[in-house]
């Protein structure tokens, strides 16, 4: 789960992450990580014995936490006990891990008894996860960023000339660790032919997980660099698989969220980060996750008009990250642009490290509309004027022009009396007409879908079909030979409809 | 390396431009055959490795051409111009591409790209080009070229549209000048909008300065244009009522709503 964490989370969330982590391990019975390592790599088995996915994303779910316990010793020994016999892979394995100290080699000899000698070989599957769990403890330290490199090139090239679908969820978790290894060597700009090219041979292969994985991948990228004309290509070139897990739903609609934001698309932009909102893990899990897409949302509300809930920023998460935009919303809520120019000023730094300093400048006009939509509800009549002293308006033509505007654009509903210099409120709009019904029909239909895919997402126990299969079968064979009884022995006639009657 | 006679042809073409009045038949002919020249070294669209001074001499090439066809009024030749620089722009500039010396055109051109998108009330465009710029987003004001389109889109938007009609003359180069017209069209029409539902009436004289008309005759055409009455003899303008039409009820719509509705709960039941 904590998959969903924001790469650019700095240090302080990630302490603060991991001690909650710490928290939750002492709580649970404690296991060293090479058994939990070796318990993985059994369900890996299980999985690919069964065609059952559902145990690799058990395994996969515990990885951010096992990445943390990870270091050289643990991983040496993990990679011997799994794989017992001297073959090529595990001295592939091997490789990548600094040599063992020799005290540590005596032990080795020690926990690798005999009777095991006789297992098979794991499958390929085991073999990825180990490199994927070497990759992330490569990437933990600067030194070895070149290592890791080359390891997650070899690595990609072997899930792809094994080329088998129950690697798939693995290959997923793969990329994502082959974009830290770029991001973190500062190369995230190289990395997009290789991703590109994945991605379009993962589509050919209905390599569901993979093509979520790296179109968002790719759309980060991107993102990153503010090609936004790009990422908004992708995304009407691609579609995004609907099997995909929660976590790649979340990333995808945030991204998709920011795109539409910059593009002035709000309303959609807002259905984007609600969705991302309601798919993200929970927010003590990602806070750097959830802080981004509240931070953006809280955005994209206020551009759309919208005042976001005052309990929204004493959320414990969110309490300190939000504090900048909820300066922001409360200029924004007395519709004063004085307050919101000097809430700007004060935090354009932490705005600009957010990248929405772009969009919170385009909240200007917001605020001038809030204060004028404001002056219209507590006023009937009011002169150009005073809307010009209240708002701080340059001049009093500014006024008449930004009323105007603002009664076109369905702000306001009035009347300017040019002669006279005033501005004639008009009353509410009865909210009764046949939108009425529009939005009624998008609430139920929300209900509904909600419905038919909570119906969708059930599962049932693959074969448990079978035995009342079996049950039936053996009740009809029963039947069919009570009847022949019945018609055999003619003699048991009275007491033969009772009988039949029973069953 | 480029072959000498573009280098030469490049050379004339500087003096042509910078020389003052300018030539723009000898321009327009230059540009023509440098364009061909650069294809044919593979430059128009940069591809690999190409030299560093061949690849300055075909970017000032290109920006010449971009700041040429906006003096000669040819619109889709600069957005042409303009998305062949983006790749000079955008990607040689880190490291595994060839580092290009920033050019003191660039900033210009990019202002200019995003005025024009202002005159064509592309403002998603606008926005995204705007993001997508290298610069930080606190110092966009910084930055005269840009500074000006951003304070234009930010006037337009929140509706002060003396504020654009007083800043024309305030452009950074001289090719912003060039867009100064139809940006005015663009605010003619967003005004003219608003005035039509912010009054019931207008007196023609106020009309006129709201519009920045000076002569009565060229606001008497543009009312003709978006049919206003005109009543010469009050001198007053009268906007077609609007707002007040009747509303339908959308019969099949919300019959055809019902009975999805009904289909859904009877898969549910």
């Amino acid at each position: 789960m904590a998959d969903v964490e924001m790469k650019p989370v700095d240090e302080e969330k990630k302490a603060e992450e991991g001690k909650k982590e710490e928290a939750k391990e002492q709580s649970a019975p404690p296991l060293t990580p090479v058994a939990e390592i070796k318990a993985n790599v059994a369900l890996i088995e299980r999985a690919v014995s069964t065609l059952e996915p559902r145990f690799m994303h058990r395994v996969l779910r515990t990885l951010g936490a096992l990445r943390k316990k990870l270091d050289d010793s643990v991983l040496r020994e993990a990679i011997s006990e799994v794989y017992t016999t001297e073959s090529p892979t595990k001295k592939t394995l091997l490789e990548w891990l600094p040599a063992a100290p020799s005290a540590d080699h005596s032990m080795d000899i020690d926990s690798a008894p005999a009777p095991k000698q006789s297992q098979p070989e794991p499958v390929p599957e085991s073999e990825v996860y180990f490199r994927l769990l070497i990759l992330h403890h490569l990437l933990t330290s600067q030194n070895t960023y070149t290592q890791a490199m080359d390891l997650a090139h070899e690595t990609i090239e072997r899930t792809q000339s094994l080329n088998r679908r129950s690697m798939d969820p693995i290959a997923a978790k793969v990329w994502y660790a082959v974009e830290r290894t770029y991001e973190l060597s500062g190369q995230l700009a190289d990395a997009r032919p290789l991703f590109l090219a994945a991605q379009r041979t993962a589509s050919l292969r209905h390599d569901d997980e993979t093509q979520a994985s790296l179109i968002n991948r790719l759309l980060r990228s991107y993102i990153q660099f503010s090609l936004y004309d790009q990422a908004d290509k992708l995304v009407s070139k691609t579609t995004f698989p609907s099997s995909a897990g929660n976590p790649q739903f979340a990333r995808y609609h945030y991204y998709l969220g920011r795109i539409k934001a910059v593009q002035l698309n709000y309303t959609a932009a807002h259905t984007n980060l609600q969705q991302a909102i309601r798919r993200a893990p929970p927010a003590k899990t990602a806070p750097g996750f959830y802080q981004a897409v509240h931070k953006l949302s809280v955005v994209v509300d206020l551009l759309m008009g919208e005042i976001p809930e005052r309990s929204l920023f004493r959320h414990p998460v969110l309490e300190k990250a939000l504090s900048g935009y909820f300066e922001i919303v409360k200029a924004v809520r007395m519709g004063s642009l004085s307050q919101f120019r000097s809430t700007l000023s004060k935090y354009a730094s932490l705005f600009e490290q957010d990248r929405t300093y772009t969009l919170i400048v385009r909240l200007r006009q917001n605020v001038i509309k809030t204060g004028i939509r404001r002056l219209s509800l507590s006023y009937s009549r009011i002169s150009l004027r005073d809307i010009c002293v209240k708002l701080h308006l340059d001049s009093e033509e500014d006024a008449e022009y930004i009323v105007g505007k603002a009664i076109r654009d369905g702000v306001i509903e009035g009347r300017i009396v040019h002669e006279k210099g005033w501005m004639d409120c008009g009353g509410q709009k009865s909210g009764y007409g046949p939108e009425v019904s529009d939005v009624f029909a998008r609430r139920i239909s929300y209900c509904l879908e909600l419905h038919n895919q909570s119906v969708k997402a059930m599962r049932y126990p693959l074969n448990a079909h079978r035995k009342e299969l079996a049950a039936a079968e053996g009740a009809r064979e029963r039947e069919k030979e009570l009847a022949k009884e019945l018609q055999e022995g003619g003699d048991l006639d009275d007491e033969g409809p009772d009988l039949g009657e029973g069953f | 390396m480029a072959p000498t006679q573009f280098v030469s042809a490049y050379k004339q073409l500087q003096q042509a431009f910078s020389a003052r009045p300018s030539d723009p038949k000898k321009c327009a002919s230059l540009l023509a055959s440098l364009k061909i020249a650069l294809s044919e070294l593979g430059l128009l669209v940069p591809m690999g490795e190409a030299s560093l001074e061949d690849m300055v001499m075909a970017r000032d090439v290109l920006e010449i051409g971009a700041f040429f066809s906006i003096r000669s009024r040819d619109i889709p030749s600069f957005d042409r111009y303009y998305s062949q620089l983006q790749t000079y722009y955008n990607d040689y500039k880190c490291v595994p591409y060839t580092v290009l010396p920033p050019s003191p055109r660039e900033y210009p051109i990019r202002g200019l790209y995003l005025i024009r998108l202002l005159t064509q009330n592309r403002i998603a465009d606008f926005h995204t080009t705007l993001e997508s710029l290298p610069l930080a987003a606190d110092s966009l004001t910084a930055n005269p070229y840009i500074q000006h389109p951003v304070n234009l889109e930010r006037w337009l938007m929140e509706g002060s549209y003396s504020k654009v009609w007083k800043a024309r003359e305030e452009a950074p180069a001289e090719e912003y000048r060039f867009f100064v017209d139809s940006l005015m069209e663009t605010i003619r029409n967003e005004i003219a909008s608003c005035e039509e539902a912010a009054y019931e009436s207008l007196p023609l004289k106020d009309a006129g300065t709201l519009l920045f008309f000076t002569s009565q005759s060229e606001l008497l055409s543009f009312a003709k244009q978006r049919g206003w009455q005109v009543n010469l003899t009050a001198g007053t303008i009268t906007f077609a009522k609007k707002g007040e039409e009747k509303i339908e009820i959308p019969k099949e719509k919300l019959i055809a709503a019902n009975l999805a509705l009904a289909r859904e709960l009877e898969q549910i039941v």
